[in-house]
């Protein structure tokens, strides 16, 4: 503890308290909500088993988010990741394919993610491209070169010691879930106790208030893009580990679980609010609920609907929840 | 001068209470026809409140509104147009991108079966402007007008919907001063024609010129309502802080000019396109006032010092040393640190909390690799809330729940907390109240008697008696006069910025 303290953070302010997570009191009633409603009438859903696979689903949705709210939080967006995905277990397979060592070929596409992030955030910082265009040319490019370097056939990675780092369990808990829990401990003390952290708030909070305060902002922005770059191509691996192969029609459609994950979470899509446990609530809400439609045996035409309509429910439940908390101090 | 029969508006006992702050109590105000009332208070008094009950924006709990002798239920912002009631806010609310005309009738735009009806909407349009005095073509867009043409747009659209109360916040805190004086003819003007007025303002010598009458407001109270003749500037200031900052006045405190100590010595500077041909010095110690008309170049040749501006000839000296920053960094390195004008714009981040925003220019000095340390923070929090006098619930709460006042002074706060030599402060008492300005000002003497220097610059010249040791005067791109000590005089200086017996 301090030697000097203020009265003022001595004192514990209740509301304070509150109104600083109504998010998160919102999301985690919304949750018990969805897993009573679920309980009773998804049949199996409260096993263990079924529970463990939850946490293993959530892992590819979680490990990027946690990245995508950095960059959401800092202003930007990047809806290139599900294609990301499928290129990293692509390239990751092909370098297999051709001889390369797993543990180097993973490194190799770790490091090539987090250069194709430095890549939209130098775009970003230094030419003023929306991260929303370059993402959308990644999108759209990055599927593509897989495509061609697989002929969009799966590349299938003859390693069976690999398939365990995304199919296999870590003290009874799914591997690709205990990488995601250690990397939320991580993200969560990066994004509250390091200077880096703050400073993604603050340039997402006002970019030019940030700059005048002699906060790197360029170096902000290209380094929320490279984490979520390398984020994005752990997945890929884990992803390519657990089908045991290269697949370039993987993730799809990911980027927007992802997205949808975070700002179920509470992070504002137009920077500076959001933290890393709004986002933990969101994955988990997204996972349970997916996993539940599927165990209830709705049509997976119709789980299109659904999901559409309970991520925009739970959103704006979220938004009055915190304006009606907010309003009251 | 005042046509006095029965009022346009009258309020009667309005109370409005948020939870855990009283915002008015039992407040009565009456307003004539033709009659431009200025209101009072320092932020948080309740003159914002008051007008919003007014537009219809917020419902009193308690109290009745009449207007022309009948009880009216004022219940959403609708009503308050149908009644004849208008706001004309600080932050403009035109579309820069559309006509002016299309602006002016926003919404209610004329048409003729289906389609609008361009040329009548021009033409009313035209009338509307030229009413103002002001001849513009309606077919342009507003993005081309400066901030008082918008504005008088704004009232102008006002009066198209058949406003007869015109309800002013702040109309000329961003105007030029012949703007303003535009403003203050064309608001006369309107009074004559029979539109009532409310001017919210802190700006005395507007007021003078202005207003018929004065309503001064503290603390959810109705203080005081007078003919503006009949009140001393000296009496509102008392009105206004109430009998705990009444007496004391102006404590003008200077400094020993024998500790001046030159810092940083300017010479020839050119800063284009508006500075030419600037010579200054800057001394530790001491505060260094930077008076001039806005677009006298002010702000650029602060921008310039603080690495933000590129200087185009000229030179700099610091402590002996040649200095050309060519970056807000470097100059940072040297210690020069620079707080803008538009505190919400570039400040401070509003959002974050005001614990953070006081570190934000200084992370390296409670970080420890990069991981905060949250006990030096905590500490260096504590001691610049202390000495700011911030008044606050919780050091983590968002800088916006704030007064402008005292997001000022975090803004000031966390100057210094980066250790600066030179603090340079762009209109950094902009939009805030009396009291405030003062803790403001004393901020400033307490950072020279710390041994830095401090460069003040204002758009309000009777600022800088408060507060100066000497004064600069920019005019024309060049220093064209300095004043010194029991020199600085409001006259004087107005004088000297505006070129009533200078050189022309």
């Amino acid at each position: 503890m301090a030697p000097i303290q203020s009265e003022s953070y001595q004192k514990f302010d209740l509301r304070h308290f509150l109104s600083g997570r109504a998010n998160e009191i919102g999301l985690l009633v919304a949750i018990l909500v969805l897993y009573a409603f679920l309980a009773a009438f998804a049949s199996n859903f409260m096993t263990l088993p079924n529970q463990l696979n939850i946490l293993r689903d959530a892992a590819f949705v979680g490990i990027i988010a946690w990245g995508m709210t950095l960059v959401l939080i800092s202003g930007e967006i990047d809806i290139s990741v599900g294609p990301h995905v499928a290129f990293a277990g692509v390239l990751l397979a092909s370098l297999a394919q051709s001889g390369v060592p797993l543990a180097v070929a993973a490194l190799i596409v770790i490091v090539l993610g987090a250069l194709i992030g430095c890549f939209t955030g130098v775009l970003r910082a230094f030419l003023d491209v929306p991260s929303f265009i370059v993402t959308l040319a990644l999108w759209l490019g990055l599927r593509g070169t897989a495509q061609v370097m697989s002929d969009a056939v799966p590349i299938v990675i003859m390693d069976f010691s690999f398939q365990r780092l995304g199919a296999g369990w870590f003290l009874g808990i799914p591997t690709p879930a205990v990488i995601m829990l250690i990397l939320f401990a991580i993200f969560s003390f990066v994004a509250t106790r390091t200077v880096f952290g703050r400073s993604v708030y603050a340039v997402g909070g006002n970019a030019e208030a940030a700059r005048l305060s002699a906060i790197p902002v360029a170096r902000v922005r290209i380094l929320v893009f490279a984490i979520t770059g390398a984020l994005a191509a752990l997945t890929g691996i884990l992803m390519a580990s657990r089908l045991g192969s290269g697949n370039s029609g993987a993730a799809s459609g990911l980027e927007f679980d992802i997205i949808a994950a975070v700002v179920v979470g509470g992070t504002s899509l137009f920077g500076g609010r959001g933290t890393m446990l709004g986002t933990l609530l969101g994955v988990v809400f997204i996972a349970a609920l997916v996993n539940g439609l599927v165990l209830m045996g709705v049509d997976p035409f119709a789980q299109g609907i659904v999901r559409g309509v309970v991520i925009l429910v739970a959103v704006m439940v979220n938004i009055i929840s915190i304006k009606r908390m907010r309003g009251r101090t | 001068m005042v046509p006095m029969v029965e009022p346009l508006v009258h309020m009667r006992g309005i109370s409005k209470a948020y939870p855990g702050v009283v915002a008015l109590e039992d407040v009565s105000f009456a307003l004539a026809r033709g009659e431009v009332r200025a209101l009072l208070g320092k932020n948080g008094a309740g003159k914002s409140t008051l007008v919003k009950i007014l537009a219809g924006v917020e419902r009193p709990d308690e109290g009745t509104i009449l207007i022309d002798g009948k009880a009216v239920a004022l219940r959403a912002p609708m009503d308050g147009i149908r009644a004849g009631i208008a706001t004309v806010h600080q932050e403009l609310s035109v579309v820069p991108e559309l006509s002016i005309a299309e602006n002016v009738f926003l919404g209610r735009w004329p048409t003729r079966g289906r389609r609008v009806d361009w040329r009548r909407m021009q033409r009313e349009a035209h009338d509307a402007l030229a009413l103002l005095g002001l001849h513009l073509d309606p077919r342009q867009p507003v993005a081309r007008l400066s901030v008082a043409e918008r504005q008088l747009i704004e009232i102008a659209r006002a009066l198209s919907q058949g406003a007869r109360l015109l309800i002013l916040d702040e109309p000329t805190s961003s105007l030029v001063a012949q703007e303003a004086e535009t403003l203050i003819r064309v608001v006369r003007q309107l009074a004559e024609q029979g539109t009532s007025i409310i001017y919210i303002s802190h700006r005395m010598d507007e007021i003078r010129k202005v207003a018929h009458s004065v309503t001064i407001m503290r603390d959810g109270r109705h203080i005081a309502t007078a003919p503006v003749a009949d009140v001393s500037n000296r009496e509102i200031v008392d009105m206004l802080l109430g009998s705990a900052q009444g007496e004391g006045g102006s404590t003008r405190i200077f400094g020993q000019p024998g500790k001046f100590t030159p810092l940083l010595t300017i010479s020839d500077l050119r800063v284009a396109p508006r500075i030419e041909n600037a010579s200054l010095e800057i001394r530790a110690g001491e505060v260094l006032g930077i008076a001039g008309v806005l677009g006298s170049g002010r702000t650029e040749l602060l921008q310039a010092i603080a690495g933000l501006r590129a200087a185009h000839g000229g030179s700099m000296t610091l402590a002996g040393r040649d200095f050309r920053p060519t970056s807000l960094r470097e100059a940072r390195a040297n210690g020069i640190f620079m707080t803008p004008e538009d505190r919400r714009g570039e400040g401070a981040v509003m959002m974050l909390g005001i614990d953070e925003n006081l570190v934000m220019a200084s992370w390296g000095s409670v970080s420890r690799g990069g991981v905060i340390d949250r006990a030096a923070m905590r500490r260096k929090v504590t001691a610049s809330i202390r000495s700011l006098g911030i008044k606050l619930a919780h050091p983590g709460e968002a800088l916006g729940n704030l007064s402008g006042g005292n997001q000022q002074k975090v803004v000031i706060g966390k100057a210094l907390n980066a250790a600066p030599r030179i603090l340079l402060l762009d209109e950094p008492t902009r939009g805030v109240d009396i009291g405030a300005k003062r803790q403001i000002y004393q901020l400033m003497r307490d950072a020279a008697a710390d041994g830095l220097a401090v460069v003040f610059v204002s758009g309000e010249i009777e600022e800088f008696c408060e507060v100066c040791d000497r004064v600069l005067i920019l005019r024309g791109g060049c220093i064209t006069g300095e004043v010194e000590g029991s020199a600085i005089r409001t006259e004087t200086l107005a004088d000297l910025t505006t070129g009533e017996h200078g050189v022309h």
